[in-house]
């Protein structure tokens, strides 16, 4: 079900008038204001949804015949793309433990009640991110739909890498050994397959000159059954060149002329890499992101020091507590130009009142992908706070808008789910929350949830269920 | 009581501090222990010819070539306090990519170099502690892993003005935001037990320490016997044989002793003369009363001017603590460091007594008669020399590492806080940025007017200077 819907958000390129007759029926939502959040409010505008995409949104838009109409006009009703918490810690059970454990998942660690669920769906939350507990390398991060039957049926099972850091050497050589043993095992494979091709080569001309010399040519279904076999074994390929003449004397001693007709495998294969170290090598392979999580701005001098000069993908997690000093850093993190997720907090200076308020700090030096996050603390209720949160934020200087993107379509973009929180805007997936007044309101609350034209939270129609019970 | 106490002390202060000045420090004594004096940068050679060179020097290498942004620091129009080269006024520090490039009354400062207006402040290299506990985590070579450039302690440290402290045999730089050049060396330190309460220890390290000469005697043989082109000579047999005591022989390491009693520091002096090598004894309380002894056996000590142990009068001889130990030392040509009571640093304990107010526990030698320039090397180059890096600190000599603090007057002074601190050409430090000493009196911003015409004040003196001829640039005041 989840796949359909994903499928039917993904043709994002719709008819903008009518170039091709519409299919489906449509749905219409009348509001009082759109937080499109691609720069634009939209005050006493429609969104028309067809198919799972936004066909139409603005202020004149002809509502078709047949329509589904939400008019929800006239009870300060706003529209804004759905809640996303990448970084949804607090709904996973309490892990700890270090080491590098590449092949954890987040979904393994995940403990959350479908109740929960509906109460994420409650508050406007569509997408979550929950990376594995723990501290080191301790897994990749899954991403899930609030409306998952299970978790199971998580969107993606191993997103980004989790690193922490804390100044210390141990920690350090930690990942100073992650990424050695992740080059090396890069080598080991470039090695095996030089090996690999010059074997094929050298025995392709021995095949030749064999062939030159009149005699007769080995089935190639033979070989490619024995290298098949090789590759079941899963032992890499160097080792597997190595054993090859002894499992064949084990197998048929005497039989000498076969044995050197036998070439190496058609596919190379590579040699096997630790589970656990296998998304570190991805990740020096640029095939992966990491989200290193720093508290302090020490250890973010000290992440610059272990990965030294390489280019590598990473985005950084702040997981600051009340009291932080990355305030004396802002300018080199946001002059690294990565994604930062930061606490949507006030936090106060180390042995002082001074408060600050970090994410306006980044906005002001210019960072352009930021994140908000619920505090790292406990329980769902962190999540629950999370609009009263950026009121504070906002109020004590981070820009509304960059505050609304960072907790919506930002959030989406870091989980790679573009194709299903975006700004609403005409071709745009049909992703958005309906609010009862202004999201940074406490008193507003959550009338709608849809995703992908599915509405997926009707407020009305929950309290309706809940007095029937 | 206290304050004619204080005023007393200030008096003293501020009537030897110009005396200093003016004798331009020009006899510059060193301890009378020269032949385990370590690899001295030139200390002795009169630093003003050298600084003469320098410029010279630094004239022909002009920015243009450095495709480094901005590697200029100067520090513009300070009484500069150089420790090896007299005491300058009004003179300028220049630094350029972490180290010392000119120092003098007339340096021409670089364009787009950064400037630090000192007028009316003083200049002294930053202060080094040969022990420290808990400004730095870690140890070792690996101490940059646990380093937290903005941990509370190192500005704590800096605003005490220490540059170089060492902990855990780390000899590590407070380098403020950033994680370069922290490491500076590691102390070549054995800790040797040598206390009069444990004969056999005494007895064991007598053997070890035997055992390890009979060794390099035998090497020697072997190598004169090579020299004169013996064949069949045998390798020298290790088994056995400590090669830590073997290390400290031959003066690669540095023997470390703790002791405080007389009757302990003879001892020490016995075995050092028996077996000669480098060597540091923390304590020395009643160093005062055998300093002689201690000056022909070489011995070099940190002190604690106001550690004390009463005297006891059954003892038939001068003993107990004394204030005038570091005078006596110094007056027997003893080379010594001082550190304050708790090596640590904190907001809180005993106010004044560890590392956050180092020139504090200093002023207390001072007052036990010691002279102000002697007073200065014991926290800065012989505290360096101790710690074997002289070469590279302790004194703000041209091409030494720009570690150096500027304070508001005399360093002694209780008064006195440091405004900036500069490591590795960096400011480290400003009293005004960090929040814990900024509003104790707040340092007057000088106006744009007044910067402005300090500023065309200097380029006039070097365009000055320049015109006026070669001779004229880097020399000191006469």
């Amino acid at each position: 079900m989840l796949a359909e819907l994903l499928l039917a958000a993904l043709p994002a390129a719709l008819p903008q008038d009518g170039a091709d007759p519409p299919v489906g029926r449509a749905t219409v939502y009348r509001l009082d204001s759109i937080e499109t959040l691609d720069g634009k409010v939209l005050t006493n505008a429609t969104i028309l949804v067809r198919e799972g995409v936004i066909e139409r949104i603005g202020q004149a838009v002809v509502i078709p015949d047949h329509a589904r109409v939400y008019d929800l006009r006239g009870s300060g009703s706003v529209a804004m793309p759905p809640l996303v918490l990448g970084q949804a810690g607090m709904l996973r059970q309490t892990t700890s433990g270090g080491g590098l454990r590449g092949k954890i998942k987040g979904i393994d660690h995940l403990q959350i009640s479908q109740d929960q669920m509906a109460d994420l769906r409650e508050i406007g939350v569509l997408l979550l991110g929950v990376e594995p507990g723990g501290s080191g390398i301790p897994g990749r991060t899954s991403v899930l739909r609030t409306d998952a039957e299970a978790p199971i049926d998580a969107l993606v099972h191993d997103l980004h890498l989790k690193m922490t850091l804390d100044i210390s050497k141990s920690s350090k050589d930690l990942l100073r050994k992650a990424l050695k043993d992740a080059d090396a095992a890069i080598d080991k494979e470039a090695k095996a397959k030089a090996d690999w091709e010059k074997a094929r080569k050298e025995w392709a001309e021995k095949q030749k000159a064999a062939k030159e010399g009149g005699k007769e040519e080995k089935p190639a279904d033979k070989v490619e059954k024995d290298s098949g076999k090789e590759s079941s074994s899963g032992r890499g390929r160097g080792a597997a060149l190595r054993q090859e003449p002894e499992q064949e004397k084990g197998k048929d001693g005497d039989n000498k002329g076969k044995e050197q007709e036998k070439g190496p495998p058609e596919t190379f294969e590579p040699p096997k890499i630790d589970p656990n170290l296998q998304p570190v090598v991805e990740w020096v392979r640029h095939q992966r992101m990491v989200q290193v999580r720093l508290d302090n701005a020490g250890e973010w001098l000290h992440w610059l020091d272990v990965i030294g000069k390489r280019e590598l993908p990473w985005e950084v997690v702040l997981v600051h507590g009340g009291s932080t000093n990355l305030a004396e850093v802002v300018d080199d993190l946001v002059a690294h130009q990565v994604r930062i997720h930061v606490p949507a907090r006030i936090s106060t200076l180390p042995s002082t009142r001074i408060q600050q308020n970090l994410p306006a700090l980044l906005a002001r030096a210019g960072a352009e992908r930021i994140v908000l996050t619920p505090t790292s603390s406990g329980s769902i209720n962190a999540a629950k706070d999370l609009r009263v949160l950026l009121a504070d934020v906002v109020r004590e200087g981070l820009d509304r808008s960059v505050a609304l993107r960072a907790v919506s379509v930002e959030a989406a973009a870091a989980l790679g789910q573009e194709d299903l929180v975006a700004p609403l805007a005409a071709g745009a997936p049909a992703s958005f929350i309906i609010l009862d007044g202004d999201p940074l309101d406490p008193q507003a609350r959550v009338t709608h949830l849809v995703a992908a034209g599915e509405i997926l939270y009707d407020r009305k129609k929950a309290e309706a269920a809940e007095n029937r019970e | 009581m206290i304050l004619s106490t204080l005023s007393s002390l200030l008096l003293t202060l501020c009537a030897a501090a110009p005396a200093g000045a003016e004798a331009g420090l020009a006899e510059v004594c060193t301890p009378g222990n020269a032949w385990l004096a370590q690899d001295p940068p030139a200390e002795e050679q009169g630093a003003e010819s050298e600084q003469e060179e320098a410029a010279e020097a630094g004239e022909s290498a002009e920015p243009e070539a450095d495709p480094e942004p901005n590697p200029y620091l100067a520090i513009v129009g300070g009484e500069v306090h150089t420790v090896t080269g007299g005491v300058l006024a009004r003179a300028t520090v220049l630094c350029k990519s972490g180290r010392i490039l000119k120092i003098g009354p007339r340096v021409r400062i670089p364009e787009g170099a950064e400037i630090l207006d000192a007028h009316g402040m003083r200049v002294y290299p930053g202060l080094v502690a040969v022990e420290s506990f808990g400004i730095l985590r870690g140890r070792g070579p690996s101490i940059a892993d646990s380093f937290d450039p903005f941990a509370l302690n190192v500005d704590l440290g800096l605003a005490g003005g220490l540059t170089t402290v060492q902990t855990g045999d780390a000899i590590a730089k407070l380098t403020r935001g950033t994680l370069d050049g922290h490491l500076l060396a590691t102390a070549p330190w054995t800790s040797l037990s040598y206390g009069s309460t444990s004969p056999s220890a005494r007895r064991k390290l007598r053997q070890r320490l035997e055992g390890a000469q009979e060794y390099l005697r035998k090497v020697r043989e072997v190598e004169i016997a090579k020299q004169l082109g013996e064949k069949d000579t045998p390798d020298v047999e290790t088994k056995g044989v400590d090669m830590e005591a073997v290390k400290l022989l031959k003066g690669e390491k540095t023997a470390r002793f703790r002791a405080n009693s007389a009757k302990d520091l003879l001892a020490i002096c016995d075995l050092l003369e028996s077996y000669p090598m480098r060597s540091v004894i923390f304590g020395g309380r009643e160093a005062w009363t055998l300093a002689p002894r201690l000056s022909r056996a070489g011995a070099r000590l940190v002190i604690t001017p106001r550690a004390k142990s009463w005297a006891d009068d059954r003892l038939n001889r001068p003993n107990g603590w004394s204030i005038e130990n570091g005078r006596v030392l110094w007056d027997t040509g003893v080379e010594f460091a001082i550190l304050p009571g708790q090596t640590s640093i904190s907001l809180g304990g005993l106010a004044g007594r560890d590392l956050l107010t180092l020139p504090m526990e200093v002023a207390f030698a001072i007052r036990g008669g010691l002279n102000q320039d002697a007073a200065l090397r014991s926290i800065t180059l012989d505290a360096a020399r101790i710690l074997g890096v002289s070469d590279r600190i302790g004194s703000l000599e041209v091409g030494k590492d720009a570690d150096l603090i500027i304070t508001d007057g005399d360093l002694f002074d209780y008064r006195t806080f440091v405004q900036w601190a500069v490591v590795n050409g960096r400011i480290a430090y400003d009293k005004q940025q960090a929040s814990y000493f900024a509003h104790i009196r707040p340092r007057p911003e000088a106006t744009a007017e007044e910067v402005a015409a300090e500023i065309a004040d200097a380029l006039i003196k070097a365009g000055a200077a320049d015109d006026g001829g070669e001779g004229g640039e880097g020399d000191g005041p006469r």
